[in-house]
């Protein structure tokens, strides 16, 4: 932070300077009473008027005075001012204070200004890279959980690479972006998944490109929550911005280059095991039956007994080997060619399956700063391996920025990076690669048993019938891999000059480019049991985004009271992509997964141009310290709009009241400092509008998992209306927020609050609104929608300790998002977000954004479930499937962070919380082994039992079920009434998880000449409650607005313990 | 530094005037991966796939299948609607086909617009002749499984978004009105052919001929659907003989088992959800059937054969026999001819012309044993007949009529067996006896709406209610009022 500080000030002093007559020359250093160091960038001003210089790199400045100058005033923004006197010396060295209520108060706001926090009309949150790094996490995402209120980060799963959603206060699109703009070193970059998982109940996820940022390239992250903070970069701002520094050489001492190498290496294994029942076989109804995929067979220890397949009883297996004692006969392991006896054993299918992954992170950087300029050059790798079979990620990073002053007004540098990454995935949900560790029954020895039949790989033995592949084939069969190559950088002049006493004119010219190409495999390999010759999908997408940023920026000191800044700039963004698929059906044989070798082809491909044009301007004004008054305004012009609806005017204007500075409060001992703050904005978002156009039908969905109808046929090709129509109409949506905020500090700033609310209003809601079929269309893209939110967040903290050896610091983020659906499109109720026909996930009317719907119980009056009053019927005593509706609410009630930090000398010990308190998801996977009879629910199946409820009249429910006499009551119950019941499958997922736990020790002096190390051990995501049972609550299907909400044979979370080291010198 | 900021400004306002000029922007937003106009030949050929794939061979024949027992669901939403629970009332069930059918219909309104007379093709009357009987036929399918529907007031999307229902005896008339103009197309003078993109009939000169054949087939169907309402079996009669002659010309689409795949084949691949259904079963066997042979085979993963009981199969996959006639390239039925000789046969009944019955009925049968995928001979039908269809035929003729017509409509032309049935039970007819115990009151009537206009289509919503109706309210044409 003092970097950005020092450039900062620097930029602001460059062009104090005058030479007059009568003069005298005045030198001196100034150090820091911290380490005796110079420190570079203070400001050295004569009082009263603007003549002043800066201190240089080491800490020395010059500058000359007249005889009529009283007093020198030495200021930098995270120290305190000193004034002193001028008499006749020659020299004044000065050691300078830290100033406590100062630090890290310099945070970037839109357009790369730097400002002074406590000037700020709205919530802003600086993440630095101790933080980010501290438990090596490959994954920004991952990295900035829990440490940021108001931003909800949902991770999909533990998988290398997996994606991760981040909301900021709330969604303010139903289908569309809900995610903040990235800006990296002042270019605006791509973060989003290149390709959504559309309903993710087929398929493997993609990853999102916020991937390709390597955490330790990370100086600081500032995080822009509110559209009052974004509003400069309009129409692509109403999700918030994160503004990425990255590190360069700019806040090093002129001098020898400084090498930084840090390593870190993990091992990561599964979060959560389930908890199984261990008694019964497979089957159903108690009847053993080796193809089932339910385990409500006979006991395990039984199975010798079975009449069909006991080796104790009669059959035609014992008539054939003879009587197999103690045994009973396995057709899997007959079609492997094995002695097919099998003594009854009790295996655990899921901890059999996960091996233990790990990672392994090196990053090496050089940097120097001279009197001409800086550069750092950096390169790292991260590889990972998966705790699933064939899963894994390699990542390498490449950065280098430099800057040069060309002379005393002019400065030109760059920045640029490269990422490659590899990443192996698996499938989930209906192509669930998991399912037999999940779900086989414990009867069966899955990874034991062979997966393919002697002498034919592309045959499969398993455990079931159906469409799952067995998960030990799939690693040598089907592939589900990404391939990213990313670059992006901008280049940059600046021009400053003085242009008069107290006048000082910035003009800074920037372009940028972002571009990267993915590309996409996903294989289902000869012999897949949903498509048995196979299919390939190769996909992928070339893209690429030129932005240019002019500003000129002019600050007027216009008294010692009143300063004065305005500015002004245009932008262009245009993008452009080009993405191709190409699907081959049907290998002509096995081994050889390509499309060469496909008997279908099918190909096609898509392009797109967007454009942006925004000019803007802020006015800000600041009265003594005091008041803050900032004004901005935008407008903007994009391509994808209709023709008369494409330029949007977007103002923000907000107010700082910083109250200690007030004469009457400015000396209280225990009130530190304290700032009210308010500010209004309006922002919008563009949709994509679109001449109706004819497409080739496909005829995918439904119940089918492979097109069953591929045009061309034979060389004839179809075109019908798209079921999609674009209403000419369409404008903006349009986000009208307002936020008031209170920071207070107290005791010499060892506890302060930040309290803020905010609340948006969403109007004119850019989707495609569904339309009834019989209109003859699907849907509609137009304006209909509006969303409300109100957000509080607490961001607090706290020192209880605090010795020269011992600190305790405690850090709080509390956030309360409600993101509340207020209207739709007229005879709209809801939108389809994911999922199936049901439960779906969905934004409806009159609930938070987004809802799971679904069948729900049969309810009465009063909320009880009502069971059917029906002796003698099958379901007699049992709940009802009723009508879909609302079956589960997504949001949290609040989401706190706690980041506790302990430091004793050289050691510290930090851990991060985070409490996730109510929300609901949809776990398929605990219905489903409650379904198949493998959850430790379903162990006991002698008792009998009364399901809790009322009968249709009313009364309590007494029917008794279950027991000696009805043994087909609890098979019935999970598999026949609760597994057609949505609701029964959804879950509150609230948790309290130590997400980052780390022990650190710095040694304090160098170990040798001028290196020095830091060692640290850590571990991520240990869960320590969970409301969810069986599963980490933080696995989903999905990277688009559903994320976070699904389950369903969805890939499992990880625990990560590890260490890493770090040398610089 | 005045000057500095005018050169500033000036450049600003060049960029300005070069990104955002209305022509640029539409250049830049032009979508230029998909044609927003295209010629009615290129719309037609799908409106043909889908009536024949999506409508008459998919969802609504596999649900079609359960209920008319030719099929026991034994998996998920086939079992589910094989106990009757969920699936016959839930509005979800069919909402793909409703959606499709729509969709459909709506795609052959556009082809009429264009070929009508202020269309960009006004002279291509065969094209539009072609999408009228489509029309027809998608429309009568709709109304036949769902009653009264949206349809004066639907195909309006952005305009009108809840459209009204329309009685069914008043969309009956629509289907008639529709062929009739059908076939005064078909009549006139014209050059345009679809050639290779009519995957029906080949898209020749000749071929519009058989479109008129269809076209008039069809009135053959829909006439004998409204015998209830108002019999009319000299026209059934009339209209069949200006249908197909032989099996050569009847309207079905040809899968080529790889770009194309038969729906219920596809079905089996992709679900598994049915298992062979032991009423039916005994109904073949009861006949000493030929075709009980060549029906079924046991599942590949069991290789043994079992029936699936009806109404209470165990939810196992992969241990009930199969389908043997499913296969990658079993055709699907518009039309076929068998059906045009079983509708004559059944006017003759009707008519108490038994012998003309019985030369239609022995036409049929032949021509139904003679399908591609069950591949008997004429000679195994002529002995069949003798043995044991025509002794039946003698003792109830009606009764044998349908009950062959049912047995040649497995598998892929389950809707008709499906309206059939509940046409003749509301004539009192009862001939064609199911087993599935849940049918004391839970047999269902008719489909439910699609959820698309269940949720958005308050006209709709109201007529489904809590969708339980399907289990009392007959269709119009079966005596039920709406």
């Amino acid at each position: 932070m003092r970097k950005i500080t020092f450039m900062l000030v620097f930029l602001l002093a460059a062009g104090i300077s005058g030479v007059f007559a009568q003069t005298r020359t005045v030198t001196g250093k100034v150090t820091s009473s911290q380490d005796g160091e110079g420190i570079p960038g203070v400001t050295v001003r004569v009082k009263g008027t603007t003549i002043g210089a800066i201190t240089n790199l080491d800490g020395f400045y010059e500058l000359n005075v007249r005889p009529d100058h009283r007093t020198l005033v030495f200021s930098y923004v995270s120290m305190k001012s000193q004034e002193v006197p001028l008499g006749t010396e020659v020299s004044i060295n000065i050691v300078m204070e830290p100033d406590i209520f100062q630090i890290d108060e310099v945070v970037v706001t839109a357009l790369g200004i730097s400002k002074e926090k406590k000037s700020l009309g709205y919530a802003v949150q600086t993440v630095g890279d101790e933080e980010l790094v501290r438990t090596g996490n490959a994954n920004i995402m991952g990295a900035m959980q829990g440490k940021i209120a108001g931003v909800d980060i949902k991770p999909s799963s533990g998988m290398p690479g997996a994606s991760s959603q981040m909301v900021i206060r709330g969604a303010r699109s139903f289908t569309g972006n809900n995610t903040p703009l990235y800006v990296v070193d002042g270019m605006p970059i791509a973060s989003t998944a290149p390709y959504s998982t559309g309903n993710s109940v087929t398929g493997s996820d993609v990853a999102n490109r916020a991937l390709d940022i390597n955490p330790a390239d990370i100086e600081s992250i500032d995080i822009l929550k509110g559209q009052a903070a974004a509003a400069l970069y309009g129409i692509r701002a109403s999700n918030g911005v994160v503004i990425i520094t990255t590190k360069s050489g700019r806040g090093l001492a002129a001098g020898k280059p400084v090498v930084t190498f840090n390593h870190n290496t993990s091992f990561d294994v599964v979060s959560r095991t389930p908890d199984y029942q261990t008694t019964y076989a497979q089957g159903s109804y108690g009847v053993y039956q080796p193809t089932a995929s339910y385990s409500w067979g006979p006991k395990i220890v039984d199975l010798p007994d079975d009449p069909n397949y006991g080796g104790n009883t009669d059959n035609q297996y014992t008539a054939e080997w003879g009587e197999q004692k103690g045994k009973y006969y396995v057709p899997q392991l007959d079609q492997a060619g094995l002695n097919p006896w099998l003594t009854p054993q009790v295996y655990n299918n899921w901890d059999d399956y996960f091996q233990t992954g790990h990672t392994v992170s090196n990053n090496l950087s050089v940097s120097q700063a001279t009197s001409e300029g800086n550069f750092a050059l950096g390169i790292s790798m991260t590889d990972q391996k998966g705790i699933a079979l064939a899963t894994g990620m390699k990542r390498y990073n490449a950065k280098a920025s430099g800057e040069r002053n060309l002379n005393k007004n002019f400065t030109a540098g760059f920045s640029a990076n490269f990422s490659k990454s590899n990443i192996d995935k698996l499938s989930g949900a209906n192509d669930g690669s998991l399912t037999g560790p999940l779900a086989a029954p414990s009867s069966y020895n899955l990874k034991g048993t062979p997966y393919h039949i002697p002498g034919n790989p592309y045959r499969q033995i398993y455990f079931r019938g159906g469409s799952f592949d067995n998960s030990y084939w799939i690693p040598d069969n089907n592939t589900f891999n990404e391939l990213n190559n990313r670059f992006f950088g901008n280049g940059y002049v600046n021009y400053i000059a003085n242009l008069s006493e107290g006048m000082i004119l910035r003009l800074r010219y920037q372009a940028g480019v972002d571009t990267y190409s993915t590309h996409l495999q996903d294989i289902f390999g000869f012999g897949a049991r949903n498509n048995s010759q196979g299919v390939i999908d190769n996909y992928g997408t070339t893209y690429s985004l030129f932005n240019s940023t002019a500003t000129a920026n002019f600050d007027w000191k216009i008294n010692s009271d009143l300063e004065f800044n305005a500015m002004i700039g245009n932008e262009i963004n245009h993008s452009s992509s080009k993405s191709y698929w190409e699907t081959g059906t049907d290998f002509n044989f096995g081994g050889w997964n390509h499309i060469g070798n496909a008997k279908i082809v099918t190909a096609g491909e898509s392009q797109s141009e967007f454009r942006d044009m925004g000019v803007f301007g802020s006015l800000a004004l600041s009265w003594k310290s005091m008041l803050f008054l900032n004004a901005t305004g935008r407008n903007d012009i994009v391509s994808q709009m209709p023709r008369d609806n494409r330029t949007f005017f977007y103002p923000s204007v907000s107010l700082g009241f910083v109250a200690t500075e007030l004469p009457g409060l400015e000396d209280l001992s225990w009130l530190s400092f304290a700032k009210l703050r308010a500010s209004y904005a309006e922002v919008g978002q563009a949709g994509r509008y679109l001449e109706n156009y004819y497409l080739t039908p496909g005829y995918s969905g439904g119940f089918w998992l492979s097109e069953p109808i591929q045009y061309p046929i034979g060389g004839v090709n179809s075109y019908i209306p798209n079921s999609t129509q674009y209403d000419p109409n369409l404008k903006p949506q349009n986000t009208v927020s307002y936020e008031v905020g209170v920071d207070l500090k107290f005791f010499e700033n060892r506890f302060g609050v930040d309290y803020n609310f905010s609340h948006q209003t969403v109007t004119d809601q850019i989707f495609p609104v569904p339309l009834a079929g019989s209109t003859g269309a699907s849907q509609l893209v137009m304006n209909g929608g509006k969303v409300q939110t109100d957000v509080h967040e607490v961001m607090m903290y706290v020192t209880p300790v605090k010795t020269n050896a011992f600190q305790w610091d405690l850090n709080f983020n509390y956030a309360a998002v409600e993101n509340n659906v207020i209207e739709l499109a007229e005879g709209v109720e809801s939108i389809f977000l994911g999922g199936f026909v049901t439960p779906q996930v969905r934004a409806g009317i009159g609930y938070t954004y987004p809802v799971i719907y679904g069948t729900s119980f049969v309810r009465d009056d009063d909320g009880n479930v009502v069971v059917i009053d029906n002796p003698g019927a099958w379901n007699h005593g049992m709940p009802m499937s009723g009508e879909p509706g609302v079956i589960g609410e997504v949001s949290p009630k609040f989401i706190l962070g706690a980041t506790n930090t302990f430091r004793f000398k050289d050691l510290s010990l930090s851990a991060v919380f985070e409490w996730k308190n109510g929300g609901e998801m949809y776990s398929g996977s605990n219905g489903l082994i409650d379904l198949y009879g493998m959850s430790a629910v379903t162990e006991d199946r002698e008792s009998t039992f009364i399901f809790k409820g009322v009968k249709p009249d009313g009364t309590p429910n007494d029917i008794v079920r279950g027991g000696p006499n009805d043994p087909d009551a609890y098979q019935d119950l999970y598999a026949n009434v609760l597994s057609d019941i949505d609701e029964y499958y959804i879950h509150d997922n609230s948790f309290v998880k130590l997400r980052e736990l780390s022990l650190r020790y710095q040694f304090a002096k160098p170990i040798y000449k001028t290196m020095n190390i830091g060692v640290s051990l850590y571990a991520r995501n240990i869960l320590l409650w969970t409301a969810l049972r069986n599963i980490d609550p933080e696995t989903s299907q999905g990277n688009n607005n559903m994320g976070g909400s699904f389950e369903r044979f969805s890939l499992p979370q990880t625990t990560s313990y590890g260490f890493g080291f770090d040398i610089t010198f | 530094m005045k000057k500095k900021i005018n050169i500033v400004l000036a450049a600003m306002l060049l960029m300005l005037a070069w990104s955002c000029s209305q022509d640029i922007m539409d250049d830049i937003n032009k979508n230029v991966n998909d044609p927003t106009n295209v010629s009615a030949n290129l719309i037609i050929t799908d409106a043909m796939i889908t009536s024949a794939f999506s409508i008459t061979g998919s969802d609504l024949a596999f649900y079609a299948s359960i209920y008319m027992e030719h099929n026991v669901g034994i998996w998920n939403q086939g079992y589910s609607a094989e106990i009757r629970t969920g699936e016959p009332i839930s509005a979800t069930t069919y909402n793909n086909s409703w959606n499709t059918m729509y969709n459909n219909l709506y795609n052959l309104k556009t082809i009429i617009e264009k070929c009508s007379e202020d269309g960009d093709e006004s002279d291509n009357y065969y094209t539009l002749g072609i999408a009228q009987t489509l029309m027809a036929h998608n429309l009568a399918t709709l109304t036949d499984l769902m009653g009264d529907v949206p349809w004066e007031e639907a195909l309006q999307p952005g305009f009108i978004y809840t459209p009204k229902l329309d009685n069914q005896e008043e969309i009956y008339a629509e289907v008639f009105s529709l062929l009739d103009a059908a076939i005064e197309n078909f009549n006139k003078e014209s050059i345009i052919y679809l050639g290779a993109q009519d995957f029906i009939y080949g898209g020749n000169a000749a071929s519009i001929k058989d479109w008129e054949k269809l076209a008039y087939g069809l009135k053959a169907r829909y006439t004998m659907r409204l015998s209830l309402k108002d019999a009319q079996y000299g026209k059934v009669i009339e209209y069949a003989n200006k249908s197909f002659a032989s099996s050569a010309g009847q309207a079905q689409l040809n899968y080529n088992g790889s770009t194309m795949v038969s729906p219920f084949y596809k079905f089996f691949t992709d679900r598994d959800y049915f298992g062979a259904s032991e009423s039916f079963y005994n109904k073949l066997d009861a006949r000493n059937d030929p075709r009980l042979d060549l029906f079924w085979e046991p599942h590949p993963s069991s290789g043994s054969f079992l029936l699936a009981p009806n109404g209470s199969p165990d939810q196992v996959q992969g241990l009930y026999s199969i389908s043997a006639i499913s296969n990658p390239t079993a055709p699907t039925y518009l039309l076929s001819y068998h059906e045009i000789e079983f509708l004559k046969a059944e006017a003759y009944v009707r008519l108490n012309q038994l012998s003309d019955a019985k030369a239609a009925l022995k036409k049929a049968v032949t021509a139904a044993f003679q399908k591609v995928n069950i591949g008997l001979t004429a000679d195994d039908a002529e002995e069949y007949f003798t043995d044991e269809v025509e002794p039946r035929f003698n003792s109830n003729a009606l009764s044998e009529v349908m009950n062959q017509k049912y047995f040649a409509f497995f598998e892929e032309e389950a809707i008709e067996a499906y309206c059939d049935y509940r046409r003749l039970r509301a004539m009192g007819d009862n001939v064609i006896q199911l087993v599935n115990p849940k049918n004391v009151d839970r047999f269902p009537q008719r489909y439910t709406y699609g959820n698309s206009d269940v949720t958005t289509n308050v006209n709709v919503r109201e007529a489904y209610g809590d969708g339980s109706y399907v289990f009392t309210e007959k269709v119009w044409w079966a005596g039920g009022t709406r």
